[in-house]
């Protein structure tokens, strides 16, 4: 898999095999692997009585509702892409506009996988140690950081 | 016949502060965290970037102190960021 930046401030990933785009489903299989919600492990958090139940009813949808839709987002680029170049090599574009979906799906991914590892900071963790379900969860986690910091400094600012 | 007596009592409360508090996690980056509080706040590299140390180095940091309705709306926005973030009474 090969990144660059496009002149409109977007992304291009540069798919070089059947593997790479299997990289990039895995983003959603990942956000998707939590047995609790993004949403309620966020909205959960809020418990001072005066708001708790409020949240309940009515931002914990709306947040679910949220990352849902990004993430509907980029499994139809993804699947679009991936049709595009049967599978293959091919490229897959990143809009400028689209850059924070992204993050956010690679983000709802990275927050699935550590609610299941409790990895910690990806620096304090000695892969030797990891079985080969959580090593290769790490490896997943430490590419979508890395596609991650290429939003944020590449296109999201 | 007799006097009628009336007697009015007025009295005024200042509405008690909220605090928005954000949490640390290993997961989101300090950079990102950083560009959500300027995004939200509007405040500025400097001060997002104290904040976001804080977060970083003493597991939370109260980014911003006010009115609840608007605590409740910075609290929504920033979970909508996916950042771990409460909203408290101040004390």
């Amino acid at each position: 898999m090969k990144i660059m930046q496009t002149l409109e401030g977007g992304l291009r990933v540069d798919m070089e095999d059947g593997d790479d785009w299997k990289i990039l489903l895995g983003i959603l299989r990942d956000a998707a692997s939590c047995d609790v919600k993004l949403a309620d492990r966020l909205g959960n958090m809020v418990t001072a009585e005066e708001v708790a139940e409020d949240w309940k009813e009515f931002i914990i949808p709306d947040l679910d509702a949220t990352f849902d839709a990004d993430l509907a987002h980029v499994s139809n680029s993804i699947s679009a892409a991936r049709m595009e170049s049967a599978g293959g090599p091919g490229p897959l574009w990143i809009s400028k506009d689209d850059g924070f979906r992204w993050y956010s799906a690679l983000n709802q991914a990275r927050l699935a996988i550590e609610d299941k590892f409790h990895f910690g900071p990806s620096e304090e963790v000695d892969p030797a140690k990891l079985t080969t379900e959580s090593s290769g969860a790490f490896l997943r986690s430490l590419i979508y950081t890395n596609l991650q910091s290429l939003l944020l400094d590449r296109v999201m600012r | 016949m007799a006097d009628t007596l009336t007697q009015t009592h007025e009295s005024t409360e200042l509405a008690v502060p909220w605090n928005v508090i954000v949490h640390d996690d290993p997961v989101n980056l300090m950079g990102y965290v950083t560009f959500v509080l300027m995004r939200i706040f509007g405040y500025d590299e400097k001060k997002a970037t104290v904040l976001m140390m804080q977060v970083h180095q003493l597991g939370k940091s109260v980014v911003w102190t006010g009115e609840r309705e608007k605590a409740e709306f910075y609290t929504q926005q920033l979970q909508a960021y996916q950042l771990k973030t409460t909203l408290e009474k101040a004390a």
